[in-house]
């Protein structure tokens, strides 16, 4: 179980993250939803440590996580919104050193990188380098690397980012397979019908706060609207998007 | 439209000299080439402070010898820096990208290139001629002539230097296009970084070892014209007297082979660029830059325990395929090469036979040659550990965090030691175990081995990074200070030590203090490292730290500055 207890994060003063608070359960997909800039990926970087949260907890099994933060990476596995890679290095390469960095068995991790490799279709480009990898491509490393070492929490931030449609539909039986397993997986996405499919739960981000933590069928229940599409724009999208698109098409035909 | 396009494509273009997504958050490119023109104008203080001190009229000969000395320092300065700038030449595949779907003409983008690089080229000149350029000329014109001889003096003194850069920066920029012509651009790649390598040796070794021939006699004698006629410094210098009214016979034929040489340099590269800027453009665009490196097997040894053997093979992988990384490297191993040649050459033509030894035995020269080489190699590789490379990329080894830091620091270690000791000792023990008796050559290499751990001990003394991934801070080096305290201090250590160390290695007991010393004060070093490693809580992967005490940075009238209301996250 991941818990947040009221978490901050400002950047110069100004808030990012504002008083967040959510628990995230083993055995069920949580859909982290927000609009651009509303702090998802702040608080997915608060929660594998690479920024520090200006106040509040992050608890994972009941224990904060910085109270032992080695302890709680080698159980975490992170697939970041941006394929950030050591592009110099080839598919196979950079996934034996984060293997290595994880202090993975030799032949333990030689065989699951063969095997990640063959099932997310890179086997036959693992000698290239990253630099000659599509988006698909990378973000197939970036979800090796996450699950090489059998993490028991999974953070997923845009993981469908650049994926062709039959990997997509993998990953996302996949996601659901883990949560199956009792993982316990937080998954940010704007991709709405993917959510709505695969998570037990969502949580909606509007500028930091959030705005709902519930169930999707409480939340078509609770505000009387059949589609997460609906509930979505309802609480976190202020603008009309009809009067802004013509706005925009006016403004580079004036 | 057009000039304006113009204007911005140079300013980003003359700013994208350094690479800007190395630096550090409050990272400043215009600051580190505000340092490297201070250097530059440092050297050129220190070649007229002698002129300062001692004043007067020169003899001839001497006059002759500094003029052929800046010369010579101005062509291998610019030579060394188009070696540097060689990436920048051409538009890079970013460039490409980010570029050519805007309404911005191909030769446009050549010439904005062209024009970055020649301003960065024409400040680089200014810089190392800011002292040189304005006394210098006035002591070489006789002194019974007035005023408009020194005017022609400083008009011909600076023609000149412009003209010897000219003609360098023309002839690399002739080899790299006529590479990237000729050849498909994956093998180009993978071979301009061995041509920029190989271009950087050849302007320091000639540099260093071109002979001395400025005198009459020596321009004018039939055994040096063969010579003379690869060595274009002495062109300019043929090309400055004439252009000063020297009358000289022996200068005409120099100066031919001057303009000449600075025609063919000219015409050469403009028609390699007007040749290739389009097929090398498209070539850009269609070809992926395929690193070096990508075989067809999965090369990864053990280095003891993972996490050492993913640091080692980390750094050996980046510093193997990371063009920039090399050349930087590269800049300091040839500046030390020089350094080495500078001081171990007059001692190279006559053997030490002092203690009575025969003349195959150790001698001073070489053992200065070792260990400066060694303390060059180990700075530099040092330094080079601090540029990162695709810093976005770091989260890798943040989010894989799960040992102490001792351990990482341990493996960072183990990296220099692996790539900057054992390359230089085991060209050295290749070469003393050749010329010199086993029994000397051993009892050097041990204490080469020593003095390298040391040296690995101190340089890693306040460093808390993992190799190439954490940003850099241009001015935190300050490369100034590291030049001239390695010039002024070390050069003076090394010599003594070795001195000593050639006494002791005929002497076991000496020998045996020599490694006990060396034993002592490696002991103190470690423990010193230990004591550090225990007591960093964090490793650094930001070199700029957040601030505890937030600063609102307000203008005098109260309000906050315009680009912290913009840059709010």
């Amino acid at each position: 179980m991941l818990a947040l207890r009221h978490v901050s994060k400002r950047f110069s003063g100004i808030p990012a993250v504002d008083d967040v608070t959510f628990t995230a359960y083993a055995g069920e997909v949580t859909g982290y939803l927000g609009a651009n800039g509303s702090g998802k990926s702040t608080t997915m970087k608060m929660i594998t440590g690479l920024i520090a949260a200006s106040s509040g907890e992050i608890l994972f099994e009941g224990q904060p996580i910085h109270d032992d933060l080695i302890a709680f990476k080698q159980r975490m596995g992170y697939v970041p919104e941006e394929p950030h890679l050591y592009t110099h290095l080839s598919g196979v390469e950079y996934l034996m050193m984060v293997a290595q960095l994880r202090n993975l068995a030799p032949r333990q991790s030689a065989e699951r990188i063969a095997g990640l490799l063959r099932l997310f279709g890179l086997h036959d480009d693992r000698y290239a380098p990253i630099s000659a990898y599509s988006k698909g491509m990378r973000q197939k490393i970036l979800l090796s690397a996450a699950l090489m070492h059998n993490p028991d929490l999974i953070l997923l931030d845009e993981p469908f980012s650049g994926l062709d449609v039959g990997s997509a539909l993998v990953l996302r039986s996949l996601i659901e397979e883990l949560a199956a397993r009792g993982k316990v997986v937080l998954f940010s996405s704007h991709e709405l019908e993917t959510v709505e499919r695969i998570c037990s739960r969502v949580v909606i981000l509007h500028h930091g706060r959030i705005v709902a933590d519930d169930s999707i069928a409480s939340l078509r229940t609770l505000m009387a609207l059949p589609t997460l599409e609906g509930i979505f724009s309802q609480l976190a999208v202020e603008q009309d998007t009809v009067a802004i698109s013509r706005r925009i098409a006016d403004l580079i035909q004036a | 439209m057009t000039k304006l396009q113009f204007r911005v494509l140079c300013r980003v273009f003359l700013l994208r000299v350094v690479d800007l997504e190395l630096l550090a958050d409050h990272g400043d490119s215009v600051r580190l080439l505000g340092q490297f023109a201070a250097l530059l104008a440092a050297i050129s203080f220190l070649f007229t402070a002698p002129l300062i001190l001692v004043g007067g009229r020169l003899p001839e000969e001497t006059i002759w010898t500094m003029e052929h000395l800046l010369i010579a320092t101005t062509m291998v300065v610019v030579g060394l820096f188009s070696v540097l700038s060689w990436d920048s030449t051409f538009p890079d595949r970013r460039d490409v990208l980010v570029l050519a779907p805007l309404p911005i003409p191909p030769r446009m983008l050549f010439v904005a290139k062209l024009t970055a690089l020649a301003a960065a080229l024409g400040l680089s000149i200014l810089a190392l001629n800011v002292f040189t350029g304005l006394i210098w000329p006035l002591f070489f014109f006789p002194a019974t002539n007035g005023v408009l001889a020194s005017m022609r003096s400083l008009a011909a003194y600076w023609m000149t230097m412009l003209a010897a850069s000219a003609f360098i920066f023309c002839f690399v920029l002739c080899v790299q296009w006529l590479t990237a012509q000729f050849l498909p651009r994956q093998v180009f790649l993978r071979l301009s970084a061995f041509l920029q390598v190989a271009l950087f040796c050849l302007f320091l070794c000639v540099y260093f070892l071109e002979p001395s021939l400025e005198t009459i006699g020596a321009l004018s004698t039939s055994e040096n014209q063969r010579l003379l006629v690869w060595l274009p410094s002495y062109w300019f210098l043929g090309l400055f007297q004439r252009l000063n009214g020297s009358m000289q016979p022996a200068f005409a034929p120099l100066a031919t082979r001057a303009w000449t040489g600075l025609a063919m340099a000219t015409i050469g590269a403009v028609g390699a660029y007007l040749l290739s800027y389009l097929r090398t453009l498209r070539k850009i665009a269609e070809q992926p830059d395929i690193l070096p490196g990508s075989g067809r097997r999965n090369w990864a040894p053990s280095f003891g325990g993972s996490l050492r053997t993913a640091i080692v093979l980390f750094s050996l992988r980046t510093l193997l395929r990371s063009r920039q990384h090399r050349v930087i490297l590269s800049f300091y191993l040839g500046v030390g090469f020089a350094v080495v040649l500078a001081c171990v050459r007059p001692g190279l033509g006559h053997r030490e036979s002092s203690h009575g030894t025969a003349t195959a035995d150790a001698s001073l020269p070489l053992l200065i040659a070792s260990i400066l080489m060694m303390s060059i190699a180990v700075l530099g590789v040092r330094i080079v550990f601090s540029m990162p490379i695709a810093l976005g990329a770091n989260w890798t080894f943040r989010i894989t965090e799960i040992y102490r830091v001792p351990a990482y620091l341990s493996a960072t270690g183990c990296s220099l030691f692996l790539l900057a000791l054992c390359p230089v000792w085991a060209v050295f023990a290749a070469l003393f175990l050749f010329i010199w008796p086993r029994g000397q050559a051993i009892g050097h290499l041990v204490i080469l081995a020593a003095l390298g751990m040391i040296l690995i001990d101190l340089s890693l003394l306040r460093f808390r990074k993992i190799p190439f991934t954490c940003s850099y801070l241009p001015g935190k080096g300050n490369v100034q200070f590291v030049f001239w305290a390695c010039i002024l201090v070390v050069l003076p250590l090394t010599t003594l030590f070795a001195k000593f160390e050639l006494q002791a290695l005929h002497s076991p007991s000496r020998y045996a203090v020599v490694i006990v010393i060396l034993a002592i004060a490696e002991i103190l070093v470690r423990s010193r490292s230990v004591v550090f490693a225990r007591s960093v809580k964090a490793l650094s992967f930001e070199e700029v730290t957040p601030a505890e005490i937030l600063g609102l940075e307000l203008h005098g009238d109260g309000g906050a500055p315009l680009e912290r209301v913009l840059n709010r996250p």
